[in-house]
């Protein structure tokens, strides 16, 4: 206990608060010139908002694992027989756990600075009313999915950001490759959401009986009851179903974190602002999928073979991506290629079972790769490019940065002291023990140490593109300059998180955020041994960097079948052509050929009878003699008919059937 | 002393006659009316904190009833019998916003203004004698008065071909009605009741043979699922709305589509539970085939009101699906489905109204970028999509998550089909968007502005309805689920 512990429950109010700026800005923005279209407001209210979700993180460092959850009922259905006897109950609420208050660290902070940046960043800008709205209901919609106490609420935060996400992407909407852009993202997630929704009602229909009270269903299906997890540690052996319902989950993760295969859209995502990209595509949303990993393995458990198909994508993800940023020329992408890899690792994480490490990375990976974003924005609003081939000196215009993208590049390289090093060596440290009881571990964990020396190698190329040698290589670029103290600001206080951010684990207080995970790291012989090499391979990877890249010098584009291997890698291995044409080729051609069916099939029967009954109508015509008698006559037959269709027919038919 | 639902039947039937008679002040007759419609459903809803509950009997009970002796034949009494439960009150709610919506969004009608309004509150008397009648006949009669008016609406406020898709929709649903009629008859004889009251039907209509059952289920199944519409019984619908004129579509696809639903939960599923459970493999399948029928024609539409018309058919066959499912939170689901449908179709079919207004046109490719020249209409297109998509927060989302739970809950893995449709369903609004709101403009007259105030206006009593219960969908949960519906096998 401690002064803040009530603080806990208003946990409530960081979305709140965002949620005014939404409202505010979004209302009123178009009115607020002299507020930078309502950006200032957003500030305020974000910073507001990090100040309660700082205070509410600090308070469940102060009580450790304490859980904290108020909730409002959102509907109530009473039970029928069958899986849901004592009824559903769906509810909204607001939990505060270890793993929240880390989250909402997080994301407020970086979400608060994002919006200072953006003052600068995007004061150019067209339509920034609309830009503040929205980027104040993404961290409303974040930060309530951080705090949600069920999987259903998850969800609907969770497919909240996607659309926030969706609007962002295509804030230059003209531009029809970020409207294109957008789409992908929506649709690709969407794939993954939809897997999500299926993991969620296996869970939910599993064990709508388990648990205190009325039961799981009954009591709105929440994570948490009280000050403990409401259904406990499940999962310890194989069942298909929760295997299953495991792999859904994963399903759904793999779309919002941009995992292998279902990465696509994330390089494309870059269309947005760069800011966008920082908070969104970086540090916050496209961790949700991680998130949401974690919370399920605290919650409800995956089974060993979920675990293994964690892995086994987490391994994937993370070298296959470092391979596509190794030859690209776009500096945000670069960086975004690296975000895939980066998540690749924590999802290696959680699936080797110390969930808490890869929060650990999460958590170190949203400072310092939010900084090296925010960075390339500085250099692209400066340069008005994002070619790094045009780019060269900028360290001698922009010194600060140039400190900071380096301060990136040394902790995403993880080279020791910074942040990056002491929460990547943990995964590797970890992956490497879970990896001798489980020896199908073992090629995930070889990717894993192999995409060390590659992310080293890309990130200082990208450095030394754009900052090293004399002067840009493209002489038409302008002038670089320093950005405003807004966006100066942000920088220097990310590159003193991308700096400090490791040793937090250090403190005990704030360690109690990271229950379980064995940080700070203990440091036996094989850990050292294990630092020792990746150390050296992330200096490896620098060393490469330098000799082809340092100082302005270009490397001599590779031939033979290096130079095929990087036509591959350029064209992301082909699975944008495929899902192209999946989506463009063959299920268009399916719904054109339903068409076809619709029109000349379906409703071409329906003609031919039209055209059968005008005909047959012509004959009966002569039936219409105008005899009043006649008519009479048939007036009787019908009655007769209908009489005999009810009295006899219809019994017989039912006898015929088996009725008695 | 005449009670809440006859006065609502009274104030419509006036509403009507005085907006055919009033000449160029028919607007103002019909927007009064249709506040007042609102006003007496908002005191019943007010007013309603429980289903009334099984009488002696077993008999189903119902809020605000009211019974009069119509006809009397030495065996067969006829009664004017209406009362609702939850789920009849929902649908009330919903055709008195719809209603209110249309008379707000054609509030500009020019081409014989007084005849118009007058069917607008024809039809919403109509649906709301549906809803309320529990009687056959006093049904039966409300059934057919529904597709006068809507006759008449596409049929001479209507698109070109209007003529033939008036014709079309008329002999489909009336073919199908025919069948509804002789089934319930059926139903009543065989059942041996000396009434056709909803009530004295109960008891014995559900204790018939299972095989009865099954005969007297198929046909009335066919004749409300004409209405939904069910695949292959369907192409009446593209075209009628495609022909109709907006308000007509509005209701069209925001009540008529939801007579076939409430008729088969009432009528047939509450009447008939061993019939529909014996059938419910044959409901599955018709309702697959609607969800994947619907979405994949969908994604083939050029024609923005084609494309939400085949949205329509994937909605409805959720709620069919919901429907079969048959438990207390599949039936909860698709009544809540009704309403989200009925709103959200309600806002797209005035947004492809409008589109074609203010640019010429509905061909989704011959458009482009109209979002910086109709900002508002733009918004709307975008609400209007999203959430019949079913993005969270907006109301299709509590209805779909619901009735995909409970598809799980008796079906397993087969809710995968549905699932993926969602895929579909996104992806052919998305598209939409794409080409219709972004990338530079294309296909803009350059007299082109943004929304009439009263379109808009139209338009934010369903959005707004939309955001409202989507956030807070246990208002509407609250109610529907105080209905007979929990007490089914």
């Amino acid at each position: 206990m401690s002064v803040l512990t009530p603080l806990l429950a208003y946990a409530g109010l960081v979305p709140l608060l965002t949620f005014l700026s939404f409202v505010l800005v979004g209302f009123l923005g178009n009115r607020l010139k002299g507020l930078e279209w309502g950006g200032w407001i957003a500030v305020l209210l974000s910073g507001a908002a990090m100040v309660v979700g700082t205070l509410v993180a600090v308070a469940e460092m102060l009580s450790p694992g304490q859980y904290t959850d108020v909730s409002y009922t959102w509907l109530t259905v009473p039970g029928s027989p069958g899986t849901f006897p004592n009824g559903v109950s769906l509810v909204i609420g607001f939990l505060v756990d270890p793993l929240s208050a880390l989250m909402l660290l997080v994301v407020t902070i970086v979400g608060f600075l994002v919006m200072l940046y953006s003052i600068g960043y995007m004061h150019h800008d067209h339509g920034l009313p609309r830009y503040y709205a929205e980027l104040s209901l993404f961290l409303t919609a974040m930060t309530g999915l951080v705090l949600a106490d069920n999987l259903l609420e998850f969800f609907l935060f969770w497919e909240l950001v996607g659309v926030c996400s969706y609007f962002l992407i295509g804030f230059y909407y003209e531009k029809p490759s970020a409207a294109s852009a957008a789409k992908e993202a929506f649709l690709v997630t969407r794939v993954g959401d939809v897997l999500f929704l299926l993991g969620i009602f296996i869970y939910f229909a599993t064990y709508a009986t388990a648990g205190g009270g009325a039961g799981w269903a009954a009591s709105g299906f929440k994570f948490a009851n009280g000050t403990q997890p409401f259904l406990g540690p499940l999962v310890g052996t194989n069942t298909p179903l929760l295997t299953v319902a495991g792999l859904m989950i994963l399903g759904g993760a793999a779309g919002k974190s941009a995992q292998f295969p279902l990465h696509v859209w994330l390089p494309d995502a870059m269309e947005g602002p760069t800011t966008v990209s920082a908070l969104i595509h970086a540090a916050t949303m496209v961790a949700a999928g991680v998130y949401l990993l974690a919370v399920t393995s605290v919650f409800l458990g995956f089974t060993p073979d979920d675990q293994f198909a964690i892995v086994a994508i987490g391994g994937i993800t993370c070298f296959f991506a470092a391979t596509m940023a190794v030859v690209n020329t776009d500096i945000k992408r670069v960086v975004a290629y690296s975000t895939i890899s980066q998540l690749g690792y924590m999802v290696l994480a959680v699936g080797a079972g110390v969930t808490m490490v890869g929060m650990y990375h999460l958590f170190t990976h949203a400072f310092f790769k939010a900084l090296l974003f925010l960075a390339a924005g500085s250099v692209i609003h400066a340069v008005g490019t994002q070619d790094l081939f045009k780019m060269g000196g900028l360290r001698r215009t922009m010194p600060l940065t140039a400190g900071a993208f380096l301060v990136g590049a040394l902790s995403l390289s993880g080279i020791f002291p910074f942040a990056g090093f002491f929460s990547k060596d943990d995964i590797l440290g970890s992956v490497f023990q879970a990896a001798q009881a489980h020896p199908a571990y073992w090629p995930f964990f070889l990717l894993a140490l192999a995409t060390v020396f590659l992310t080293s190698y890309y990130i200082f190329r990208a450095w030394f593109l754009a900052f090293g040698g004399p002067a840009p290589r493209d002489a038409s670029l302008p002038t670089a300059h320093e950005g405003p103290w807004v966006m100066r600001v942000p920088l220097i206080v990310l590159s003193g998180f991308a700096i400090a951010a490791g040793f937090f684990v250090f403190d005990p207080a704030f360690a109690s955020l990271l229950p379980g995970a064995g940080v700070p790291p203990t440091y036996t012989a094989t850990d050292l041994g294990l630092s020792a090499v990746s150390l050296g391979l992330a200096g490896s990877g620098i060393a490469l960097s330098y000799t082809l890249w340092g100082n302005g010098r270009i490397a001599a584009a590779p031939t033979g079948i290096a130079a095929q291997m990087r036509t591959v890698l350029l064209n992301r291995y082909y699975f944008k052509v495929g899902y192209d044409w999946i989506g463009r080729r063959a299920v268009y051609t399916v719904a054109r050929s339903a068409d076809f069916v619709e029109r000349y099939v379906i409703d071409g029967t329906i003609r031919g009878f039209e055209k059968l009954f005008s005909r047959g109508s012509d004959l009966l015509r002569r039936a219409q003699t105008g005899i009043v008698s006649d008519y009479a006559g048939y007036v009787v037959a019908g009655l007769v008919g209908v009489l005999l269709l009810i009295l006899y027919v219809g019994p017989a038919i039912v006898q015929s059937m088996g009725g008695g | 002393m005449v009670g809440i639902l006859s006065l609502t039947l009274l104030t419509l039937l006036l509403t009507a006659v005085l907006t055919f008679l009033s000449g160029r002040y028919a607007k103002f007759v019909a927007l009064a009316g249709s506040l007042v419609f609102l006003a007496e459903v908002g005191l019943m809803i007010a007013d309603f904190t429980q289903w009334a509950g099984f009488g002696a009997g077993g008999v189903p009970q119902y809020n605000y009833s009211e019974t009069y002796p119509w006809i009397s034949l030495a065996w067969l009494h006829i009664n004017y019998t209406v009362g609702v439960d939850g789920i009849s009150l929902i649908l009330v709610l919903l055709t008195a916003f719809l209603q209110l919506a249309t008379v707000v969004y054609s509030w500009n009608e020019s081409k014989s203004p007084a005849l118009w309004f007058g069917l607008v509150a024809l039809t919403g008397l109509g649906c709301f004698g549906v809803f309320v009648a529990l009687d056959i006949l006093l049904f039966f009669l409300f059934w057919e008065a529904v597709l006068i008016p809507m006759f008449f609406m596409i049929g001479y406020w209507g698109g070109p071909r209007r003529r033939y898709a008036a014709l079309k929709f008329f002999v489909y649903t009336h073919v199908a009605s025919i069948v509804m009629l002789v089934s319930l008859l059926a139903l009543a004889f065989y059942s041996g009741a000396s009434s056709f009251d909803f009530g004295s039907l109960y008891g014995p209509a559900r204790t018939l043979m299972p095989a009865t059952q099954v005969v007297l289920f198929l046909g009335m199944f066919f004749g409300f699922g004409v209405k939904f519409p069910i695949v292959p019984f369907h192409t009446w619908l593209p075209d009628a709305h495609v022909e109709a004129p907006t308000g007509g579509s509005v209701l069209l696809a925001g009540l008529l589509l939801k007579l076939g639903g409430y008729g088969l939960i009432r009528w047939a599923v509450e009447l008939l539970p061993t019939g529909a459970h014996d059938l419910a493999p044959l409901l599955y399948l018709v309702a697959f085939t609607s969800i994947i029928w619907g979405a994949l024609v969908a994604l083939a539409q050029r024609d923005l009101k084609r494309m939400v018309a085949y949205s329509s058919i994937n909605h409805m066959g959720i709620v069919l699906l919901a429907i079969a499912v048959g438990s207390s939170l599949g039936i909860t689901a698709a009544v809540l489905l009704m309403f989200a449908h009925g709103v959200v179709s309600g806002l797209l079919f005035m947004v492809s109204g409008s589109v074609h207004h203010t640019f010429g046109t509905r061909d989704v490719s011959a458009l482009g970028g109209i979002t910086p020249r109709t900002p508002a209409l733009a918004t709307m297109v975008m609400l209007g999509a999203l959430a019949s998509l079913g993005l969270p927060a907006l109301i299709s989302f509590p209805a779909e998550f619901t009735a995909l739970l409970a598809t799980w809950d008796q079906l397993g893995y087969w809710v995968v089909v549905p699932l993926l449709l969602l895929v579909v369903t996104a992806a052919f609004y998305l598209w939409m968007m794409q080409r219709v709101l972004f990338g530079p403009p294309k296909g803009i007259p350059p007299t082109a502005h943004d929304l009439p105030r009263v379109e808009l206006a139209g338009m934010a009593i369903l959005a707004g309805l939309a955001i409202i219960f989507g956030v807070l969908p246990g208002l509407l949960v609250h109610v529907i689920v105080s209905s007979p519906i929990s007490g089914w096998p």
